[in-house]
């Protein structure tokens, strides 16, 4: 008896996973499918149709025909991994002084960063263009990177990594002659592996994919990010879905072997809040 | 199906926020900028929406060709990718760096100039004098209701026919060679046709837009426009037609939440019978609907007024910038009679210089489906309007499909659902 209500339940969960699998990957394969598929074949068929009947690598070739696709890919590659540098950086240092050093303001300066984390780009994005206008940056990567140089749900990210270290490690190197900076280094970083990749991906992502903030800061195409210059590839006049689907597998497939390779620690990193100490 | 930008175009509020910003503090005292009297020179920037990819060649073969011509300006091109480029030039307004030549249509047009940011090109001399070279209805087409002038050189235009799908026409019994003309054939076939597929196949997908009730005849707004009219009993009829279509499967059960997008994707799957057009589309249907375009028929659409509807692309220019006189040049340089015809040739849209049209390319049917649609459409350019009122905005578009989707639905009568749009768009026009 119990063992069959195990088989049941066993399955109705692999159900489930199915189901979710199949809303959260059939979008991709179906941009993948309609990427291999040749000129001669109707896209839009009722009931679509998943396997190209004559597949075709010729729609990649063509998205670097006609867009610079390498530079562009090289823009967002700059500015992803600047923002993964600046984040990491930057957040676990905020982090750490937010979760154990004692100084006035601390509670202050932790809400305003969960206050940060409310307003939307959209109403302080002409601001920023006119900051970084008189800054003299405009029209640059630099531009690009800066607004999202450090996150604020980064910063309280690495904050309850850290504090979620417990304290006696700490005490001990204090003991031991240890100053803060050595502590952090030696003892608190090396403890967050995990957050700091989840750190990494989320910046690396938030970069990689930002939009509306690279296309308003930038005019010259030349400097033009992928999200952006892939625009390009939706005609003025004529639709090609194929050409599309091809420049979105080319802007997904990194993120996936960015994912792939950091994997063990964003697992991780996901569960390190929960560890007891 | 509208321009395939017009879809592209999600104005979000921002623009206009932003634009509010721009009067506020950007536009430093009236005019400003350079006289336009001056020779040409300087270095100026001319931006255009999303046609690098294709186009490449031609926009530089045109900057060359004006170099040689005015050799003390150099034209410097940017080309802005298909989507949020209202929110680009709202931003690039209130930051002072709208380029001197910009691709713009009314609606886009209509924010910036009332902001200041672009030369009424009625009012200026240096600009007015080209005005005879374009048609009478491209010119009007770019003059901004309220503000006095035209604040765009008229570039290029499109319109198109009604395509058809005559496959699914002869499965439902109707004469595939006699598509409907008027609109009272238009809803007889859609009833046919629901009655023949048992609801499967629909004849339209999409709710009726803002042209749609212009075509219609529907008054849309005032003289002045400063109030929208179209509850008026012939909207309010028209509504009503859609709401019996839908009722009874003539529309398709989708159409409510359809983007313009979606509709034409389901023509491509030939699961909706007619859709309206662009030249430019038969490419599309050959190319991702190969069994579509065995298939296709094509039409007039059909309009109560006379006057078809038309899209227009406009050249705006900066009224800051440094080199006016350059940029006035370059921008009648991209417009004129020559270039744009060079420029329709390439892209199937239609070029808005007077005479153009009555050249054998346009007039000639040489027996392709291209060159009849070509012709076709080239024939309905004459006495066309832009129906789409330039002061409304997205939001406002937005309200309508709402108010339109209750009505459909029999949440409200269509007499009721029409007169709320109307109250609250004319609140938001008050607003804006």
């Amino acid at each position: 008896m119990r063992s069959r209500g195990r088989v049941v339940r066993g399955v109705v969960r692999y159900a489930l996973m199915l189901v979710v699998l199949a809303v959260t990957v059939g979008p991709f394969l179906w941009q993948l499918s309609t990427s291999l598929k040749g000129p001669a074949e109707d896209v839009y068929t009722s009931p679509p149709r998943f396997l190209p009947a004559h597949p075709t690598g010729a729609n990649y070739a063509e998205v670097a025909d006609v867009i610079p696709v390498w530079d562009y890919a090289l823009n967002s590659l700059k500015v992803a991994v600047a923002s993964v540098l600046t984040n990491l950086v930057g957040a676990s240092t905020a982090g750490y002084a937010l979760a154990r050093l004692r100084f006035r303001g601390r509670r202050a300066a932790g809400l305003a960063f969960v206050a940060a984390l409310l307003v939307p780009l959209e109403s302080v994005i002409i601001a920023q263009l006119t900051l970084v206008r008189d800054l003299g940056l405009g029209d640059t990567l630099v531009a690009v990177v800066l607004p999202g140089a450090v996150g604020a749900l980064n910063v309280l990210l690495m904050r309850n990594a850290f504090a979620g270290v417990p304290y006696e490690l700490e005490e001990a190197a204090v003991i031991d002659g240890a100053n803060v900076w050595q502590r952090f280094t030696r003892i608190a970083l090396p403890s967050v592996r995990g957050t700091l990749a989840v750190v990494a991906i989320f910046a690396f992502t938030g970069a990689w994919d930002d939009f509306l903030w690279p296309l308003v800061v930038l005019s010259d195409s030349d400097r033009f990010t992928l999200t952006v210059g892939l625009n390009f590839l939706h005609g003025t006049f004529q639709q090609n879905p194929r050409l599309v689907a091809a420049g979105t597998v080319i802007a997904v497939a990194p993120l996936l072997v960015m994912f792939a390779v950091l994997q063990r620690y964003f697992f991780r990193g996901v569960g390190e809040g929960a560890v007891k100490g | 199906m509208a321009l395939s930008r017009g879809r592209a175009l999600v104005t979000v509020p921002l623009v206009s926020a932003v634009l509010a910003l721009a009067t506020a503090c950007g536009a430093d005292g009236g005019g400003g900028g350079s006289s336009a009297d001056g020779k040409p020179e300087g270095k100026i920037t001319f931006q255009t929406w999303n046609l690098r990819a294709k186009y490449k060649d031609y926009f530089e073969g045109l900057v060359k060709d004006f170099g040689k011509k005015y050799p003390d300006v150099t034209v410097v091109w940017l080309d802005q990718p298909a989507d949020n480029y209202a929110d680009k030039l709202g931003a690039d307004a209130a930051g002072g760096t709208l380029p001197d030549v910009v691709n713009v249509s009314p609606d886009l047009s209509y924010p910036l100039a009332r902001a200041g940011m672009l030369v009424d090109l009625d009012e200026e001399k240096a600009a007015a004098r080209f005005k005879d070279e374009y048609t009478p209805e491209a010119w009007r087409g770019n003059v901004l209701p309220g503000l006095g002038g035209s604040y765009a050189f008229p570039w290029y235009l499109n319109t198109g026919p009604l395509f058809y799908n005559k496959k699914l026409f002869r499965e439902a019994g109707l004469d595939p060679e006699k598509p409907p003309r008027t609109y009272d054939e238009l809803f007889g076939a859609a009833e046919t046709m629901a009655r023949a597929s048992g609801g499967k196949v629909a004849t339209l997908a999409g709710t009726p837009s803002i042209e749609d009730f212009g075509r219609y005849g529907v008054r849309l707004m005032n003289d002045k426009a400063t109030e929208f009219t179209y509850n008026e009993p012939r909207g309010v009829e028209l509504l009503g037609r859609y709401k019996q279509l839908y009722e009874h499967g003539g529309l398709d059960p989708q159409a409510l939440t359809n983007t313009p997008e979606k509709v034409g994707q389901k023509f491509l799957e030939q699961r909706v019978a007619m859709n309206p057009g662009s030249a430019f589309d038969l490419a599309n249907f050959k190319k991702n609907a190969p069994g579509l375009y065995l298939s296709l028929g094509i039409t007039d659409a059909p309009n109560n007024t006379g006057k078809p509807n038309m899209y227009v692309m406009g050249l705006g220019v900066n009224a800051h910038s440094r080199h006016k006189a350059a940029a006035i040049a370059f921008a009648h340089f991209v417009t004129e009679r020559r270039n744009q015809e060079d420029f329709a040739h390439r892209v199937a849209v239609f070029p808005s210089t007077k005479g153009s049209l009555d050249t054998p390319y346009w007039t000639r049917d040489d027996g392709t489906a291209e060159g009849r649609v070509r012709v076709a459409s080239a024939k309905m350019l004459k006495g066309a309007v832009n129906y789409t009122p330039v002061v409304m905005t997205d939001e406002m578009k937005t309200v309508l499909k709402n108010e339109v989707a209750k009505a459909l639905q029999g949440r409200k009568s269509p007499r009721r659902a029409l007169d709320d749009a109307v109250a609250r768009s004319n609140h938001l026009l008050g607003q804006g």
